[in-house]
Protein backbone atom coordinates (compact mmCIF):
# COMPACT_ATOMS: atom_id res chain seq x y z
CA UNK A 1 0.00 0.00 0.00
CA UNK A 2 1.57 3.49 -0.64
CA UNK A 3 2.86 5.33 2.30
CA UNK A 4 0.59 8.86 3.16
CA UNK A 5 2.26 11.15 4.76
CA UNK A 6 0.62 13.84 7.32
CA UNK A 7 1.47 17.05 8.84
CA UNK A 8 0.52 17.25 12.51
CA UNK A 9 0.60 20.27 14.26
CA UNK A 10 -0.33 20.61 17.81
CA UNK A 11 -0.41 23.73 20.30
CA UNK A 12 0.20 23.46 23.94
CA UNK A 13 -0.29 26.10 26.47
CA UNK A 14 2.74 28.56 26.73
CA UNK A 15 3.02 27.62 30.42
CA UNK A 16 3.96 24.11 29.78
CA UNK A 17 7.23 22.87 31.30
CA UNK A 18 9.67 21.30 28.30
CA UNK A 19 9.83 18.20 30.30
CA UNK A 20 5.88 18.16 29.78
CA UNK A 21 6.11 18.72 26.22
CA UNK A 22 8.65 16.06 25.59
CA UNK A 23 6.44 13.51 27.23
CA UNK A 24 3.38 14.96 24.92
CA UNK A 25 5.80 14.09 22.05
CA UNK A 26 7.09 10.79 22.80
CA UNK A 27 3.65 9.65 24.03
CA UNK A 28 2.68 10.59 20.27
CA UNK A 29 6.01 8.33 19.34
CA UNK A 30 4.83 5.44 20.87
CA UNK A 31 1.31 5.55 19.71
CA UNK A 32 2.18 6.26 15.94
CA UNK A 33 5.03 3.16 16.43
CA UNK A 34 2.14 0.94 17.82
CA UNK A 35 0.38 1.49 14.64
CA UNK A 36 3.19 1.37 12.39
CA UNK A 37 4.23 4.70 11.19
CA UNK A 38 6.80 6.64 11.74
CA UNK A 39 7.45 10.19 12.66
CA UNK A 40 9.58 11.35 10.38
CA UNK A 41 10.12 15.28 11.93
CA UNK A 42 9.71 16.36 14.79
CA UNK A 43 9.76 20.42 14.95
CA UNK A 44 9.53 22.82 18.17
CA UNK A 45 8.66 25.85 17.07
CA UNK A 46 8.18 27.52 20.40
CA UNK A 47 6.51 30.23 21.62
CA UNK A 48 4.36 31.76 18.99
CA UNK A 49 1.64 34.96 19.86
CA UNK A 50 -2.01 32.97 17.84
CA UNK A 51 -4.16 34.97 15.47
CA UNK A 52 -6.78 34.78 18.15
CA UNK A 53 -7.27 33.81 21.70
CA UNK A 54 -7.62 29.94 22.16
CA UNK A 55 -9.24 28.90 25.37
CA UNK A 56 -8.36 32.31 26.50
CA UNK A 57 -4.87 32.29 25.82
CA UNK A 58 -2.55 34.45 23.32
CA UNK A 59 0.14 32.56 23.36
CA UNK A 60 0.44 29.13 22.36
CA UNK A 61 3.84 26.37 21.51
CA UNK A 62 3.71 24.96 18.72
CA UNK A 63 4.94 21.87 17.81
CA UNK A 64 4.92 20.41 14.52
CA UNK A 65 5.60 16.81 12.83
CA UNK A 66 5.18 15.01 10.10
CA UNK A 67 4.29 11.55 10.30
CA UNK A 68 4.65 8.59 7.20
CA UNK A 69 2.33 5.67 7.92
CA UNK A 70 0.16 3.13 5.15
CA UNK A 71 -2.38 2.61 7.52
CA UNK A 72 -4.72 5.70 7.93
CA UNK A 73 -5.86 4.71 11.38
CA UNK A 74 -2.79 5.82 13.04
CA UNK A 75 -4.25 9.34 12.56
CA UNK A 76 -7.10 8.69 14.91
CA UNK A 77 -5.06 7.54 17.23
CA UNK A 78 -2.90 10.31 17.39
CA UNK A 79 -5.65 12.59 17.64
CA UNK A 80 -7.38 10.82 20.47
CA UNK A 81 -3.82 11.43 22.24
CA UNK A 82 -4.12 15.15 21.46
CA UNK A 83 -7.72 15.36 22.38
CA UNK A 84 -7.54 14.16 25.96
CA UNK A 85 -4.10 15.29 26.64
CA UNK A 86 -4.35 18.67 29.34
CA UNK A 87 -1.51 20.77 27.93
CA UNK A 88 -2.39 20.77 24.17
CA UNK A 89 -5.38 23.20 23.23
CA UNK A 90 -5.37 22.88 18.84
CA UNK A 91 -4.63 20.22 16.81
CA UNK A 92 -4.21 20.08 13.05
CA UNK A 93 -3.93 16.64 10.56
CA UNK A 94 -3.11 17.19 7.21
CA UNK A 95 -2.60 14.78 4.59
CA UNK A 96 0.06 15.73 2.31
CA UNK A 97 0.64 12.97 -0.43
CA UNK A 98 -1.46 14.06 -2.61
CA UNK A 99 -0.30 17.14 -3.21
CA UNK A 100 2.88 16.15 -2.50
CA UNK A 101 2.69 14.40 -5.62
CA UNK A 102 0.79 16.56 -7.89
CA UNK A 103 4.18 18.94 -6.92
CA UNK A 104 6.29 16.22 -8.44
CA UNK A 105 4.15 15.70 -11.33
CA UNK A 106 4.10 19.76 -12.25
CA UNK A 107 7.84 19.85 -11.44
CA UNK A 108 8.61 16.76 -13.33
CA UNK A 109 6.29 18.11 -16.43
CA UNK A 110 7.84 21.43 -16.45
CA UNK A 111 11.08 19.80 -16.52
CA UNK A 112 10.34 17.72 -19.43
CA UNK A 113 9.16 20.56 -21.14
CA UNK A 114 12.42 22.48 -20.42
CA UNK A 115 14.81 20.27 -21.52
CA UNK A 116 12.26 19.38 -24.86
CA UNK A 117 13.00 23.32 -25.55
CA UNK A 118 16.31 23.74 -27.59
CA UNK A 119 19.45 25.03 -25.17
CA UNK A 120 22.66 26.04 -26.15
CA UNK A 121 24.88 24.68 -23.08
CA UNK A 122 22.99 21.69 -21.80
CA UNK A 123 23.16 18.25 -23.53
CA UNK A 124 19.54 16.77 -24.88
CA UNK A 125 20.56 13.02 -23.43
CA UNK A 126 19.83 13.98 -20.14
CA UNK A 127 16.13 14.21 -19.95
CA UNK A 128 14.96 17.01 -17.07
CA UNK A 129 18.07 17.64 -15.74
CA UNK A 130 18.89 21.06 -17.17
CA UNK A 131 21.27 23.23 -15.07
CA UNK A 132 19.66 26.57 -15.05
CA UNK A 133 16.03 25.34 -14.56
CA UNK A 134 15.97 25.02 -10.42
CA UNK A 135 14.05 23.00 -8.14
CA UNK A 136 10.00 24.72 -8.31
CA UNK A 137 10.27 26.44 -4.82
CA UNK A 138 7.29 26.11 -2.65
CA UNK A 139 5.63 29.11 -1.80
CA UNK B 1 -39.27 29.73 -34.73
CA UNK B 2 -35.80 31.31 -33.48
CA UNK B 3 -33.04 29.48 -34.99
CA UNK B 4 -30.17 28.33 -32.85
CA UNK B 5 -27.82 30.95 -33.99
CA UNK B 6 -30.53 34.47 -34.02
CA UNK B 7 -30.80 34.93 -30.16
CA UNK B 8 -33.02 37.92 -30.88
CA UNK B 9 -35.67 35.95 -29.07
CA UNK B 10 -36.70 35.92 -25.57
CA UNK B 11 -35.18 33.66 -23.94
CA UNK B 12 -37.56 30.68 -22.63
CA UNK B 13 -35.71 30.80 -19.49
CA UNK B 14 -35.81 33.78 -16.92
CA UNK B 15 -38.07 36.48 -19.05
CA UNK B 16 -37.47 39.09 -16.52
CA UNK B 17 -33.23 38.32 -16.69
CA UNK B 18 -31.59 41.72 -15.90
CA UNK B 19 -30.47 43.73 -19.24
CA UNK B 20 -27.10 44.08 -17.31
CA UNK B 21 -26.08 44.64 -20.82
CA UNK B 22 -27.67 48.10 -21.47
CA UNK B 23 -26.52 49.24 -17.90
CA UNK B 24 -23.67 50.34 -19.04
CA UNK B 25 -21.38 47.47 -17.28
CA UNK B 26 -18.83 47.58 -20.50
CA UNK B 27 -20.24 44.90 -22.05
CA UNK B 28 -17.61 44.08 -25.14
CA UNK B 29 -18.70 44.75 -28.85
CA UNK B 30 -20.52 41.94 -30.89
CA UNK B 31 -22.07 40.24 -27.39
CA UNK B 32 -25.99 39.68 -28.34
CA UNK B 33 -28.06 42.50 -26.92
CA UNK B 34 -30.11 39.93 -24.51
CA UNK B 35 -27.95 39.03 -21.96
CA UNK B 36 -29.59 36.54 -20.04
CA UNK B 37 -28.22 35.06 -16.84
CA UNK B 38 -25.33 32.57 -16.66
CA UNK B 39 -26.70 29.18 -18.58
CA UNK B 40 -29.31 30.88 -21.04
CA UNK B 41 -28.90 29.26 -24.12
CA UNK B 42 -26.26 27.08 -22.80
CA UNK B 43 -22.74 27.28 -23.15
CA UNK B 44 -22.39 30.82 -22.38
CA UNK B 45 -20.57 30.37 -18.74
CA UNK B 46 -20.67 33.82 -17.06
CA UNK B 47 -22.93 35.64 -19.63
CA UNK B 48 -21.07 38.13 -21.83
CA UNK B 49 -21.03 40.78 -19.32
CA UNK B 50 -17.45 40.32 -17.76
CA UNK B 51 -15.82 39.76 -20.86
CA UNK B 52 -14.54 42.95 -20.79
CA UNK B 53 -11.61 44.33 -19.03
CA UNK B 54 -12.63 41.97 -16.20
CA UNK B 55 -13.90 44.38 -13.03
CA UNK B 56 -16.93 45.50 -12.77
CA UNK B 57 -17.63 49.40 -11.71
CA UNK B 58 -19.78 48.08 -8.95
CA UNK B 59 -18.09 46.10 -7.43
CA UNK B 60 -14.69 47.85 -7.69
CA UNK B 61 -13.10 48.44 -4.27
CA UNK B 62 -12.96 51.61 -2.54
CA UNK B 63 -10.22 52.90 -4.81
CA UNK B 64 -12.47 55.33 -7.30
CA UNK B 65 -15.40 54.61 -9.25
CA UNK B 66 -15.37 53.15 -12.77
CA UNK B 67 -12.46 51.05 -11.78
CA UNK B 68 -11.33 47.98 -13.84
CA UNK B 69 -7.85 46.34 -13.39
CA UNK B 70 -5.27 48.38 -13.45
CA UNK B 71 -2.71 47.28 -15.08
CA UNK B 72 -1.71 43.54 -16.52
CA UNK B 73 -1.74 41.70 -13.17
CA UNK B 74 0.37 38.46 -13.32
CA UNK B 75 -0.25 35.64 -10.83
CA UNK B 76 2.87 35.90 -8.38
CA UNK B 77 2.60 31.97 -7.91
CA UNK B 78 3.02 31.29 -11.84
CA UNK B 79 5.76 33.72 -11.89
CA UNK B 80 7.65 31.88 -9.31
CA UNK B 81 6.59 28.66 -10.76
CA UNK B 82 5.19 27.40 -7.51
CA UNK B 83 3.73 23.89 -7.18
CA UNK B 84 2.52 23.92 -3.45
CA UNK B 85 1.07 26.96 -1.49
CA UNK B 86 2.33 26.40 2.33
CA UNK B 87 -0.41 26.68 4.75
CA UNK B 88 2.62 26.88 6.83
CA UNK B 89 4.07 30.38 5.83
CA UNK B 90 1.70 32.76 7.16
CA UNK B 91 3.70 35.41 6.07
CA UNK B 92 3.23 34.68 2.50
CA UNK B 93 -0.68 34.11 2.94
CA UNK B 94 -0.87 37.30 5.30
CA UNK B 95 -0.49 39.51 1.90
CA UNK B 96 -3.66 37.64 0.26
CA UNK B 97 -6.35 38.51 3.58
CA UNK B 98 -8.00 41.54 4.17
CA UNK B 99 -6.82 43.56 7.10
CA UNK B 100 -10.42 42.21 8.41
CA UNK B 101 -9.23 38.62 7.79
CA UNK B 102 -11.27 37.64 5.04
CA UNK B 103 -9.51 36.50 1.78
CA UNK B 104 -8.85 38.41 -0.83
CA UNK B 105 -10.59 38.49 -4.50
CA UNK B 106 -8.33 36.94 -7.61
CA UNK B 107 -9.24 40.40 -9.39
CA UNK B 108 -7.28 42.30 -6.49
CA UNK B 109 -4.33 39.75 -6.13
CA UNK B 110 -4.16 39.27 -9.66
CA UNK B 111 -4.35 35.29 -8.35
CA UNK B 112 -5.23 32.98 -11.34
CA UNK B 113 -7.78 30.78 -10.40
CA UNK B 114 -5.59 27.45 -9.78
CA UNK B 115 -3.52 29.06 -7.42
CA UNK B 116 -6.38 31.23 -5.83
CA UNK B 117 -8.19 27.43 -5.06
CA UNK B 118 -5.08 26.41 -3.51
CA UNK B 119 -4.37 29.56 -1.56
CA UNK B 120 -7.64 29.36 0.08
CA UNK B 121 -7.25 25.83 0.87
CA UNK B 122 -4.13 26.99 2.69
CA UNK B 123 -5.53 29.86 4.35
CA UNK B 124 -8.57 28.23 5.88
CA UNK B 125 -5.68 25.52 7.09
CA UNK B 126 -3.57 28.18 8.76
CA UNK B 127 -6.78 30.40 10.26
CA UNK B 128 -7.55 27.05 11.76
CA UNK B 129 -4.09 26.34 13.46
CA UNK B 130 -4.45 30.24 14.72
CA UNK B 131 -1.81 31.05 12.14
CA UNK B 132 -3.73 33.61 10.88
CA UNK B 133 -6.59 35.25 12.00
CA UNK B 134 -10.42 34.60 10.97
CA UNK B 135 -11.73 38.02 11.54
CA UNK B 136 -9.36 40.27 12.53
CA UNK B 137 -10.66 42.81 15.99
CA UNK B 138 -12.10 45.91 14.59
Amino acid sequence: MEERQYDLIFILRPDTPESEIDKVISTLDHAATEKGAKIEKTEKWGRKRMAYRVQRLREGFYVYMVVRSSNGEVVKELERRLKVSDPVIKYLTVRLDEELKRQEKFKRHREKRAARRPKKTVPASVPGQAGEQAAAPVA
Amino acid sequence: MTDANAPQQQAPAAPVAPQAASSGAGAPAGAPPQSQGPGGFGGRPGGPRPGGPGGRPPGGPKRGKRNFVRKKKVCRFCVDKVDLIDYKKADVLSSFIQDRGRVLPRRMTGTCARHQRWLTVAIKRAQNIALLPFAAEL
